[in-house]
C-alpha cells in the first residue's frame, strides 16, 4: 500500500502545519482562470489528494463523481510502471484545489509571455487526513495515482496540472469533460499495432502478431492480398479488416498458423504464416478465379466476413490432412483442396443446398455469426467427406 | 467400473500466478491448459463423456462451451488428440451424448439421429449414446395407460424410437465407436419395460437416463427390477450418478460405468462440502475478488462502501491465510481476518466455525496429490475459476480413491 511512512522525511518534526513546497507555474487562461502545472512523487499524492467517489447521502443529494477503481486497468498500468523498459506517463494528472492551496510567484521578474509565471505552490500534507479534509481532489487521473500507490517502486514522479476552486460543480464538469472523449477507433489501433513498441497492454500485446500478418498481407510485394483489405489508410480495399484479422486469430489459436506462434523461448514466426497465407489465398484466387476474387463483398460473397472466415476454416482443414509441424500444402495442395468445394460455392450467384433442405440465395448470406457458422460447417464437412480421409481416425470397435 | 467425467471445458492454466492473479498473456486457452488426467496421477477417471451440446450447442438457444475455432479443431483432429487421451499415465476413452439436460424443455428433441452419429463418427468417439428425451418424474405406482403418464410414456417412446433409428443408422454406416442405447423411465415398470426393448434392438449396452433426482434406494428398486429381463451379457452405465458407497452394489447389478461431475461442481457449487477428504469433506475459505463478488461491487459503486477499504481486507484475509499456511501466525488471526472481510460481502452467513474446523485440520497437508502438494492452502480458498478447479480437480482425485477402495482396488499407480 502507500508508502506514507517516508513522506515524513518531508516535514519538521512537532510542526503541525506541514506543507509542500512545490516548484510551480501558475498560467493565466482567460480572465478567470488560473492553471498550475508542477512536478510531485505519485507516491505523495494521497498525502493531499482524494478520489471523490459518487454516492447519495440519506437526503438523496449526490455527492462526489468519480466511479471505482477499474482494477484490471490500475493493475495494467502498475505493471507498466514496474517494467524495466524506462516507463513513461507524459499526460499530467488534474487535481482540484480548495483555497488552502496558496500560489507564491517568484521574486525575480522573469522575462516572458505575460500569462505565465513562476513560482511555488504551497499545499498542506497530513497523514492523519481522512479522505474528507484534504485539501485536493483528483479530478483525472484516479487509476494511474492508484497504479502508483500499488507499484513496488520507491518513487516515480508525475505531472499534475491543478485548479483552485472550492465549488464542486466545477470538478464535476472538469471530470465530465476530460472523461467524456472518444476512444481511438478499432481500425486506426489495428493498423498502429505492428509498428509500436515498449509495453502495451495485454490485450492489445496479443492483437499485435494477428495485426502484423495483417499488414504484411495487405502491403508486401508477393501478397495475392496485396491492397485489398480495407484499414484507415487503406480505404479502397474490399476486404473488411476485422474480418481479416478474424481469420487469422482463429487460425494462430486453433488452425496451422499455431504451429508457428512460438513457445516460451521462440518468437513467433511470422515469415512462415506469411507464407503459408500467401500460398492459401494465391490458390483461392487461381480456383475460385476473376468471378469471385476481387469484387466487393456485395458483389462476391468470398471477399465478405463469411466468406473469409470460412475460407480460413478450409484452410486449416486443408492444411491438417496433409500432414503436420512444418509439413505445410504448397499453392499447388491448397488449391488441389479447394477444388474439391469449388462446386458447392456460390459466392456471386445462384443457391447454396447446405444439406439442410432449406435453399439460401447467393446474396442471403450475411456476415452473421450464424451464418459464418453455415457455410463454414458445410465447406468443411464438404470437403472431409469427399477426400475421404474421414474415417482412419481409430481402428473399427462395432 | 469404469467412471467417466462429462467435460465442460474446465481445465487449469499452468501460467497462473498465486500471488499477482496474473496469467502469460499468450497462453492459448485449452491448448496450453491442463486436463485433470494429464496434472493428477493416476488419472481420476477412466474417460471423458462429451456431449453435443456442449460443443455445438442447440440450434435454438445455446452456442455450446466451444468456440468456433475449437469446434472445428475437434473434428479436424478428433478427440484422441484434442482431449490429449493419451497424456495421462494410462489413456482414457471417450463417451459422446447428446446433453439431454440442455433440452429437457423442449418438445422433442433438437438433434437429428444422423446428426449425431456424425458428431461422435467425425470426434472419433469410443462410445456413443443415442439420442434421448429425460423423464424427471418418478412415480413407481403410476402404470403406462394411466392419463397421468401420458407425457412420460411419449418420451420413452420417442427416446425407444430414436434409439432403433441410431441402432440401424450405426449397423448400416458399419460407425467405429460402441452405440448405447439409453432407458428413459419413472418407475421400475418403466425403466425395465424400456431396457427390454433396446436389448430386442440390439443394444448390449445401455445407458439408464433421468436418475439423477432418483434417491438411492430409488435407483436399487430400478436396478433390481431391471435385473429380470437384463441379458446376462448387457452392460449398464449411470447417466450422472456418482453414489460411491454403493458402487459394489450397482456393479452386481450388471452396472459397468458411470458418470458424475458432483465432485467437480461441489469444489465451488457447494454450500459446504467443497474439499473431499478421504472420509469427509470440508468448507472451503471463501474470498472473493472485489471485482467478481457482484454484490460488494454494487455496493461499491454505490458509494456505501469504499473500495479501497474492500480491498485492504481482502489482502490481508489472503496474506493472514499464507501465514497461517506457513505456520506464522494462528487459526484465530487468520479466522479474525476471514470474518473481518465477510462482513463486507457476505453479511448473512457465519461460518467461523466450519472455518475454523477446516483450518485446523489443514488437510491439503495430508493430501498426496499433485495440486495440494504444488499449491498448498490456494487449493482451498473459494476464489476464481483457478483456484476453484484446481479444488475441483482434488476432490475428482479423492473421489477416484474413494472409487477404487470401494472396488477393493489397489490404490498405487
Amino acid at each position: 500500500m502507500t508508502k506514507q511512512g517516508r513522506e515524513s522525511r518531508m516535514v519538521e518534526a512537532g510542526n503541525q502545519k506541514n506543507v509542500l513546497h512545490l516548484p510551480a507555474l501558475e498560467i493565466r487562461q482567460g480572465p478567470n482562470r488560473r492553471l498550475y502545472t508542477f512536478a510531485v512523487d505519485g507516491k505523495q499524492v494521497p498525502s493531499f489528494a482524494a478520489v471523490s467517489r459518487v454516492r447519495r447521502d440519506s437526503q438523496q443529494q449526490l455527492h462526489g463523481y468519480q466511479r471505482p477503481e477499474v482494477l484490471a486497468h490500475v493493475a495494467a498500468i502498475r505493471r507498466y510502471v514496474e517494467s524495466a523498459e524506462s516507463p513513461m506517463l507524459p499526460n499530467a494528472i488534474v487535481v482540484a484545489f480548495d483555497d488552502r492551496v496558496r500560489f507564491v510567484p517568484a521574486d525575480a521578474a522573469v522575462v516572458g509571455p505575460g500569462y505565465v509565471r513562476s513560482g511555488t505552490l504551497l499545499v498542506p500534507v497530513s497523514d492523519d487526513w481522512e479522505d474528507a479534509d484534504k485539501p485536493g481532489f483528483i479530478v483525472d487521473g484516479q487509476q494511474r495515482c492508484a497504479a502508483i500507490r500499488d507499484a513496488g517502486v520507491e518513487a516515480f514522479p508525475i505531472c499534475v496540472t491543478a485548479f483552485i476552486t472550492a465549488d464542486q460543480a466545477d470538478h464535476r464538469s472538469q471530470f465530465i469533460l476530460v472523461n467524456s472523449t472518444k476512444p481511438l477507433p478499432k481500425g486506426l489501433i489495428h493498423e498502429l499495432l505492428p509498428a509500436a513498441s515498449g509495453p502495451l497492454p495485454n490485450q492489445l500485446r496479443v492483437r499485435q502478431l494477428p495485426a502484423t500478418v495483417l499488414e504484411r498481407l495487405n502491403f508486401d510485394e508477393r501478397s495475392p492480398l496485396r491492397h485489398m483489405i480495407q484499414t484507415p489508410t487503406n480505404p479502397a480495399g474490399v476486404i473488411k479488416d476485422n474480418s481479416m484479422l478474424r481469420m487469422l486469430e482463429n487460425s494462430i489459436s486453433d488452425g496451422v498458423l499455431y504451429r508457428f506462434r512460438g513457445s516460451d523461448s521462440a518468437l513467433p514466426n511470422i515469415g512462415l504464416m506469411v507464407t503459408v497465407l500467401n500460398d492459401f489465398w494465391t490458390a483461392v484466387r487461381d480456383v475460385f478465379g476473376e468471378d469471385a476474387w476481387g469484387k466487393p463483398p456485395r458483389k462476391s460473397r468470398l471477399m465478405h466476413g463469411a466468406g473469409i472466415i470460412s475460407m480460413g476454416y478450409l484452410m486449416d482443414a486443408i492444411a491438417d490432412t496433409n500432414g503436420s509441424g512444418e509439413d505445410v500444402p504448397d499453392t499447388q495442395g491448397f488449391a488441389a483442396g479447394l477444388k474439391i468445394v469449388k462446386d458447392y460455392c456460390r459466392w456471386t450467384e445462384g443457391t447454396w443446398d447446405l444439406g439442410d433442405g432449406i435453399p439460401r440465395r447467393w446474396n442471403d448470406i450475411q456476415n452473421t455469426p450464424r451464418d459464418i457458422q453455415r457455410i463454414t460447417d458445410f465447406l468443411v464437412s464438404t470437403y472431409s467427406s469427399k477426400q475421404g480421409k474421414r474415417h482412419d481416425r481409430s481402428s473399427r470397435l462395432f | 467400473m469404469k467412471f467417466f467425467f462429462p467435460d465442460s471445458q474446465d481445465q487449469v492454466d499452468p501460467t497462473f500466478d498465486f500471488l499477482t492473479e496474473e496469467r502469460d498473456p499468450f497462453r492459448v486457452r485449452q491448448r496450453d491448459d491442463l486436463y485433470a488426467h494429464e496434472v493428477l496421477k493416476p488419472p481420476p477417471f477412466n474417460g471423458l463423456l462429451v456431449s453435443k451440446a456442449i460443443v455445438d450447442g442447440t440450434a435454438g438457444s445455446s452456442t455450446g462451451k466451444y468456440t468456433g475455432p475449437q469446434r472445428h479443431r475437434l473434428y479436424r483432429q478428433g478427440a484422441r488428440q484434442f482431449f490429449r487421451l493419451n497424456n495421462g499415465s494410462t489413456p482414457l476413452k471417450i463417451m459422446g451424448d447428446c446433453g439431454a439436460f440442455s433440452y429437457v424443455g423442449e418438445e422433442n428433441p433438437p438433434y437429428s439421429v444422423e446428426e449425431v452419429v456424425s458428431f461422435y463418427e467425425g470426434c472419433g468417439f469410443d462410445y456413443g449414446i443415442s439420442v434421448d428425451h429425460v423423464i424427471f418424474q418418478y412415480e413407481p405406482k403410476i402404470v403406462h395407460t394411466d392419463d397421468a403418464a401420458a407425457e412420460w410414456v411419449r418420451r420413452q417412446e420417442i427416446t425407444l424410437d430414436l434409439a432403433s433409428d441410431f441402432w440401424r443408422r450405426c449397423s448400416a454406416s458399419d460407425v467405429h465407436f460402441i452405440p448405447l442405447g439409453v432407458a428413459q423411465g419413472w418407475s421400475p415398470e418403466s425403466y425395465a419395460h424400456a431396457v427390454k426393448e433396446l436389448q430386442r434392438i440390439g443394444y448390449r449396452r445401455i445407458a439408464l437416463g433421468g436418475m439423477v433426482p432418483l434417491k438411492t434406494n430409488e435407483i436399487l428398486a430400478c436396478l433390481q427390477r431391471i435385473d429380470d429381463v437384463r441379458e446376462s451379457d448387457t452392460e449398464l452405465h449411470l447417466l450422472g450418478i456418482s453414489r460411491c458407497e454403493q458402487i459394489r452394489t450397482f456393479a452386481d447389478h450388471g452396472v459397468t460405468s458411470f458418470d458424475s461431475t458432483s465432485p467437480f461442481r461441489q469444489a465451488f457449487k457447494d454450500d459446504r462440502d467443497n474439499y473431499y477428504a478421504p472420509d469427509r469433506t470440508y468448507v472451503a475459505l471463501r474470498v472473493p475478488q472485489v471485482d467478481g463478488n457482484a454484490k460488494l461491487k454494487a455496493r461499491i459503486r454505490s458509494g456505501e462502501i469504499g473500495q479501497g477499504q474492500a480491498m485492504l481486507l481482502e489482502r490481508s484475509a489472503l496474506a493472514r491465510l499464507r501465514q497461517f499456511d506457513k505456520d506464522e501466525v494462528g487459526v484465530d488471526a487468520a479466522l479474525e481476518a476471514l470474518a473481518e472481510y465477510s462482513a463486507v460481502w457476505d453479511r448473512k452467513a457465519d461460518r467461523t466455525s466450519q472455518y475454523r474446523d477446516t483450518l485446523e485440520s489443514r488437510p491439503w497437508r495430508a493430501c498426496d496429490c499433485t495440486i495440494c502438494a504444488s499449491v498448498g492452502i490456494e487449493v482451498i480458498i473459494f476464489r476464481g475459476a483457478e483456484r476453484n478447479k484446481r479444488r475441483g480437480f482434488h476432490n475428482l482425485h479423492v473421489f477416484g480413491q474413494r472409487v477404487r477402495r470401494q472396488l477393493g482396488e489397489d490404490d498405487r499407480d
